[in-house]
Parts: C-alpha cells; structure tokens; sequence
C-alpha cells in the first residue's frame, strides 16, 4: 500500500475524473475505481522513485507550516523554483510532504 | 542587625538581652518581652513591641509612656539618678508575643526607661518622670540620639494613648513643657493619679474592636484599589461583593463590556446573514468592535489571510520529506519523490532542497 498522495495532482486528479464519469454511466463499479486508483498509487510510486533523477532548489519566504500526522504542510509565498535547466517564479505554492522514511 | 540575643528564664518569663552593637543601623525594631541593656548597662525589660528609630536632633530622650507601660529597671544604682526616665510596660494587655507589627495605621507608644525601681504593674501605676536632657556625658541612661517611636500595636493600648502620644518627641531641651502631648510628659512624681485615671477610662476599651476596626480599614482601603472589570455586568449582577467591590466607574465599564458584547452579536449575525455583501458591513462593524477592543488587546490577531483561503490555491507541491530542519526562524527542506504544478505546468524532481524563512 502507498502513499496516496499523489492522487492530488494533475494526473491523478484527471484519473479520479475518468473514473467518477465511468462510475456514472455504469460502465465500471465503484469497487473497481477504487482498485484502479490503489494501483495508480503503486505505480506512481515506483516511477518518482526509479525513473526520475532530477534535482531541484527553492527559496522563499514562509508563510505557514503545519505537521499533523506526520505531513507537512507549508505555505509558501514568492519562491524561486530553481533546476538546472529552468526557473520557475510563484507568489504563493502550496508543498503538501509525508513522511519519506516510513512508507506504507 | 547584628543584635546579640540571649534569652534565660525568669520568674517573669523568657527575657532577652539586646545589646545595640555600635554602628547599627536604625530603625531598630525591639519585639515585646526584650531587654535592653544600655552601654552604661543598664537593663530596661519592654513588654510592648516598641520600634526604636534615631532621632534627627541627635541626642533625644526617651519618650514618656503611658502609665500603664512599666518596665522594671534592673539596676539599683537608678535611683541615684538625679532625672531618671522611667520605663514602664503594659500590665493589663499583653503585647502579642513576636515581632512587632508597624503597618499604616500606627498605633504610637512611647518608652518611657526610668532608672528607678518601680513596682509591679499590679500596683498603682508608678510614677513617671519626665525626662530631661542628659549630656552625653553622663552616666545616666540615655540611649542617645536614639528616639523610641513606639509603632503599631496589637498590644491593645487604649485609643487615647495613641492620641496623645502621636506627637510626642522628645528632644534636648525640649521638655515635655507641651504638656497637650502626652499626658504622662506633664507628669511628675506625684501626678500619677491622673494618668492612671486617663488610662483605666481609656482601658476598657476592646483593643480586639480596635484591631478588628484597623484590620476592617485596611482590607477596605485594599479593596478600593481593586477594579473589577470581568465577571457579571453591574446590573446583573448577583452576588454583592462583585457591585460592592467595582467602583463608581466599574458601572460604566460593565456596562462598555455589554456594549462589546452587543456589538460582537451583531457582527456575528451580520457575517451569518450574508456573505459578500454582508462582509463588508461586517468589516465595518468588526473596525468600529476592533477600535473598542484595543485597550483589551484582543487586537493581537495579524492573520491577514483566512486559512481556507490561504491554503487554497493552484500551485501544489506533493511530495516526500526526508528532514525538515529548522533554526530560528529559518527553515531547511530535504524533500524527494515530488511532483511539481505550477501555472498548470507539471514538473517531478527526485530530490529538492529549499530555505525558506518565516
């Protein structure tokens, strides 16, 4: 069992929506939507995990910060997204992060 | 203070010797049962806490005392004494063992040391002895430049003692020719049966009634002070100590704190009732309740952006942390496996290392 984490993004947001519109039109069970979307996690997993290698730095001002059950969540304002290739300037970015070393 | 204490039994009871070291610092505050023991040595037993102060004019006598203050001199050789003050202590009210109180209201006794022998208190009351100037010279007992300014007392003196008392210094040269004083300064040898007399009228009265009646004054002063400005509003109040202890003006703080409330009502059902066009007039209400509300400090809330709102927003970053490391107000992000959104462009990193500072 991973995280499902991953399901807020815009990948597995766009899943999430497939699978809500299938549901409706009775093409699938909602048994089966939860079962595509425990693989998602699996899958999604796996790939940041094995096949990115990239590296990134910010830095910014913060705004927020929250730690409950083991899940930071930071609120940042004007950060500088910095990699290697690109930059990426936001006012406000939202980082939502569970716990790297105990993963379910 | 450096004051050398001894204590041994007598018949009359514990006694302590008090020998003033040189260079003492005054006031010296002598409890009830103490004797004095002077550099000439002679030995004045008080029984009424006393408080020994230094006087300004230097060389000053001891001050006169009410007849009913007897103290016992020790020495004999006190009756050679051509002027000998005479000490006397209380026989009827017994000077609460332990040091002496000397809180606002002051009840004044004076010491009176006599270096004649005097009989028991149970006797009629001895003689007083005005006490006149002595050169420092002199062999007799003078506790010089040292000014017996009797203080406080639950000694239970009678009321008029104090009054009469309250003025009395005694000071070189200064006898007690202002006999309005202290009565007992006009006193002579002979003239004890009027002081007496002044004392048993003065006597009967309930020194415990007296105490309650300073004690009474006291906390009343204290509780003056104290301005209610929380618990139940004026008019509603239930109990009376709450109306009693709030002052003229606590009415109208009470009755600022309904306004408060009322305005905070009426904003909270304003903020209920409608959302965007009723936020406004909210706002207003909440700027009239936040002006009002300052000198409580409620105005210490510097969130500028409501919480829902401020974590509402497009650009997201989920990810794994590694070490979230913080010093001060600087923050230090490990993070790995995330994923990236901003602008609706999505972007992955492996690891991702951030400062931020907050």
């Amino acid at each position: 069992m991973a995280y499902q984490l991953y399901r807020n993004t815009t990948l597995g947001n766009s899943l999430q929506e497939s699978l809500d519109e299938l549901i409706q039109t009775q093409q699938i069970t909602p048994q089966l939507a939860l079962q595509v979307l425990l693989q998602f996690d699996k899958a999604i997993n796996t790939a940041l995990a094995n096949r990115v290698r990239n590296r990134v730095n910010f830095r910014g001002s913060l705004n927020t910060y929250r730690f409950c059950d083991n899940v930071w969540t930071f609120v940042l304002n004007d950060v500088e997204f910095r990699e290697v290739t690109d930059l990426v300037k936001v006012d406000k970015v939202k980082i939502v992060a569970c716990d790297g070393k105990t993963c379910p | 203070m450096t004051a050398v204490f001894k204590t041994f039994q007598k018949n009359t009871g514990s006694i302590a010797t008090f020998s003033l070291p040189p260079g003492m610092s005054y006031p010296v505050q002598i409890p009830a049962g103490v004797t004095l023991q002077t550099s000439s040595g002679h030995l004045y037993k008080v029984n009424v806490p006393v408080m020994v102060t230094q006087a300004p004019g230097g060389a000053s006598r001891i001050l006169s005392q009410p007849v009913q203050h007897v103290i016992e001199a020790r020495e004999p050789t006190a009756a050679q004494r051509a002027v000998a003050p005479s000490v006397l202590h209380t026989a009827a009210p017994q000077a609460p063992a332990g040091p002496c109180l000397h809180p606002p209201e002051v009840q004044q006794q004076h010491v009176f040391l006599s270096q004649c022998a005097l009989p028991r208190p149970t006797a009629p009351p001895p003689p007083l002895i005005p006490q006149a100037p002595v050169s420092p010279g002199d062999d007799q007992f003078t506790l010089e430049g040292i000014e017996f300014s009797p203080r406080l007392l639950d000694t239970g003196l009678p009321s008029s003692f104090p009054a009469q008392l309250s003025d009395f210094q005694a000071k070189t040269g200064q006898m007690p020719a202002s006999g309005s004083e202290v009565g007992v300064q006009g006193e002579t040898k002979g003239d004890v049966g009027a002081l007496a007399e002044r004392a048993d009228n003065a006597r009967p009265e309930d020194p415990a009634k007296r105490e309650a009646g300073l004690s009474c004054d006291y906390n009343h002063n204290v509780l003056e002070d104290i301005v209610q400005l929380d618990g139940a509003c004026g008019g509603s109040s239930d109990e009376g100590e709450g109306g009693e202890e709030e002052e003229a003006d606590g009415v109208t703080e009470n009755e600022f704190l309904g306004m408060i409330n009322a305005e905070a009502l009426r904003a909270l059902q304003e903020g209920e009732g409608s959302t965007g066009g009723g936020s406004s007039d909210s706002s207003d209400a909440a700027d009239e309740f936040a002006e009002e509300e300052d000198p409580l400090n409620s105005g210490d809330d510097v969130s500028e952006q409501d919480i829902p709102d401020l974590f509402d927003t497009d650009n997201v970053v989920v990810c794994q942390y590694d070490k979230i490391h913080r010093s001060k107000n600087r923050w230090k992000f490990y993070l790995k496996d995330g994923v990236m959104c901003f602008a609706g462009k999505d972007y992955v990193f492996s690891k991702a290392v951030g400062e931020a500072e907050w």
